[in-house]
């Protein structure tokens, strides 16, 4: 029954944004509900010891309760750093109350759709769910309806709406196999795993590959990922760091989904060589251009182009130690990310500048954000005792030890580089001076407690992985090993 | 046999919109697609007496036929834009990339799909290849509407798919499937106008500010 007070809450914010005016209590309490529903969320992947289905339309098994986790994690972050952040830019004037008032009905949109996506059974209602959730934050990419934010959700929005016309073209390829060969009747993922052995081998591997070009476009995967650093560096930050940190990741959710079916089917070979190749052409991408990357929120989001690569690698390598690291990379990824573009979010109101090669003394000029971006970009490039360090390892671990060695070895190689490209744009922000008028800023308590809740994680993690989320990441990957 | 004219109606309604020049030309071409796409629908119910696909049908009608047609009509009217498409690729070249497009359906189709049936495979391929031109169309084209007109398209073609080789989806999968399209075209259709007010043009090549 959790599962509907998580409904329940952003809907009842969602009445909140249209009847509160006060934009700074609306903020406080959209924060608050989504504390209740991490809460909510975390309770339930705690205490879920069997598949929960309700009404035979949701199905939360531990990867649905996995991800809902990170997703409410990563949600009730940018709830708390959006309160000050919106109340100070309509402060500064650069939109209306009304419009403010707009930001917290679509964030709670957008929130909603994400929150959909990992527990419901239909494969169509995943679909579903996935479209609603571009196009709740297309506005909010939108949202500064300046010509450069323009063009981006435009970008955005017909890109992934392309991309996902292919899933949806996947899903009904998988729909007819299940009904012609194998009976089934219905689209519930519970039915399709369980006839999968009787599916046509054939169609189900076109069906796949139209699967992970059309939800890989989503995910960010290269070469399909042309919107994301759009997107990402021109949509409100708070955003930027949902886009990121689980929009991404709900999308390979259902990857991960299908790619279940497909493993019972025809074997997990297939599926491991696809997500390997578009796993390392993605670093490859990514590593070319976070070399030469100086805008600051378009240089994370190539990371994330990068980080959602090394998901893929681990998804492909597989084994329990390969999706175990797969999965723990996903909760790192999303906790870090958002970190980092909560911490852009304020270094370029602070210097009205996006160049990172212009930006200098962030330490000085703003002392809390600016070491909080700067350990961020240290353990977003894998530096030890972070927790992205940690997963990677785990990652590589797992690909030396099946003898995966020409795969591993170029995930490593594509590591070092980057890791090299993201210190020497840090050593740029990190010395030099401030500029001599430039005050020193203070940030508010609300968003050093997003960017300390944050920190938590990332360090929690990479010393040890708490018993609780160890369990919740096991029984997960348990789900990705069916056989 | 009327399963076959219509099929041959949407296809070459999709090359008519291939060669088309002008803004409410394509429209229609689209609404013309949409009409036979509700034939074979209404066909397919009757044959199979399936109460979800007349409903299905009706919708088919409802929105695009009548609701989405007339909404990017009512745009192009409203934003006084010059009406031509723009073309990267002209008329007679893009027709001929649709046959190219729809031989290499024709081939994925017989020597991939392998499916058994022989129906099935002429409408997946007729569905692929219906799927393909609307990218096409979304791709060599530079006005902004004409790229709501190729993803609608490509839904068509989708839908194509989905009627006749699996009978329609689990109903209630097609239902939240158009609502989700009837949303996604008035956002875009937001979109549109915004950019005009903007840009005061609607060419998608020229929003190019954005790189590396």
């Amino acid at each position: 029954m959790h599962i509907f007070c998580i409904f329940a809450i952003p809907l009842l914010m969602m009445l909140g944004a249209l009847g509160i005016n006060n934009i700074r209590v609306l903020g406080r309490l959209n924060a608050f509900g989504y504390a209740v529903i991490l809460g909510y969320a975390a309770f339930l992947a705690y205490t879920l010891k069997q598949p929960l289905v309700l009404f035979n339309f949701f199905y939360i098994d531990a990867l649905s309760a996995f991800f809902l986790f990170v997703i409410a994690l990563v949600t009730s972050a940018a709830a708390l750093f959006s309160i000050e952040y919106i109340a100070k830019d309509l402060a500064a004037g650069a939109f209306s109350q009304k419009k403010a008032k707009g930001y917290y009905l679509l964030f709670n949109l957008f929130s909603l759709s994400m929150f959909f996506v990992p527990v419901v059974n239909n494969l169509g209602m995943v679909w579903v769910g996935i479209e609603l959730t571009t196009l709740a934050s297309a506005f909010l990419v939108g949202f500064y309806n300046n010509k450069a934010s323009l063009e981006a959700a435009w970008k955005y929005i017909i890109i992934c709406s392309v991309g996902i016309i292919f899933a949806l073209f996947g899903t009904i390829i998988f729909y007819y196999t299940a009904s012609h060969h194998a009976g089934i009747n219905s689209l519930n993922w519970t039915d399709m795993a369980a006839g999968a052995k009787n599916l046509n081998a054939n169609i189900v591997k076109i069906a796949f590959l139209f699967i992970l070009v059309g939800y890989g476009t989503k995910a960010g995967l290269a070469p399909m990922h042309t919107w994301l650093p759009d997107a990402h560096s021109q949509a409100i930050s708070p955003v930027s760091a949902m886009l990121s940190g689980v929009l991404l990741k709900t999308a390979l959710y259902a990857i991960l989904r299908f790619n279940v079916i497909t493993n019972i089917c025809v074997g997990s070979q297939y599926t491991s060589r696809l997500f390997i190749l578009f796993g390392l052409i993605s670093l490859g991408v990514a590593c070319l251009f976070l070399l030469v990357q100086k805008h600051i929120k378009r240089f994370f989001a190539y990371s994330s182009i990068e980080h959602v690569g090394i998901i893929s690698v681990g998804f492909g390598i597989g084994g329990s130690l390969g999706f175990y690291a797969a999965l723990l990379h996903i909760f790192n990824h999303a906790v870090t990310k958002s970190l980092l573009f909560f911490a852009a979010a304020d270094v370029v109101k602070k210097y009205k500048k996006d160049n990172m090669h212009i930006i200098k003394g962030v330490v000085n000029a703003l002392p809390f954000t600016g070491i909080m971006l700067v350990l961020g970009m240290f353990a977003i490039a894998g530096m030890p005792p972070f927790s992205i360090f940690f997963s990677e390892l785990l990652i590589l671990i797992a690909g030396f030890s099946k003898g995966a060695y020409a795969v591993s070895s170029l995930l490593l190689l594509f590591i070092v580089v980057i890791f090299g490209a993201i210190i020497f744009h840090l050593s740029q922000i990190l010395f030099g001076k401030k500029p001599q008028d430039m005050p020193v800023g203070r940030e508010a308590a609300s968003s050093k407690l997003a960017f300390i809740i944050l920190m938590i994680c990332m360090c929690v993690v990479g010393f040890r992985v708490p018993a609780f989320l160890h369990s919740l990441i096991s029984l997960a990957a348990a789900v990705l090993m069916k056989v | 046999m009327h399963t076959y004219i219509f099929l041959l109606g949407i296809l070459v309604m999709t090359y008519f919109m291939m060669m088309v020049k002008r803004l409410p030309a394509l429209i229609n071409g689209f609404r013309w697609q949409s009409l036979f796409l509700f034939l074979l629908t209404l066909l397919l119910a009757k044959r199979e007496a399936d109460g979800a696909l007349y409903v299905v049908a009706g919708l088919i009608f409802l929105l695009k036929v009548v609701l989405v047609p007339y909404f990017l009509l009512r745009i192009v009217k409203r934003i006084k834009v010059n009406e031509n498409l723009g073309f990267f690729m002209n008329p007679q070249l893009s027709l001929l990339s649709g046959l190219l497009l729809t031989y290499l359906s024709y081939l994925f189709t017989f020597k991939v799909m392998l499916l058994a049936d022989r129906m099935q495979s002429v409408s997946f391929a007729l569905s692929l290849c219906v799927t393909l031109m609307g990218l096409f169309i979304m791709i060599f084209r530079m006005k902004a509407v004409v790229q709501i007109v190729g993803l609608l398209v490509m839904e068509n073609g989708l839908f194509l798919t989905a009627v006749t080789m699996c009978g329609g989806m689990p109903f209630i999968v097609e239902l939240s499937t158009f609502l989700d399209i009837f949303i996604s075209v008035i956002i875009l259709g937001v979109f549109v106008y915004r950019i005009n007010t903007l840009f005061t043009h609607i060419d998608v090549n020229k929003l190019d500010s954005l790189r590396g």
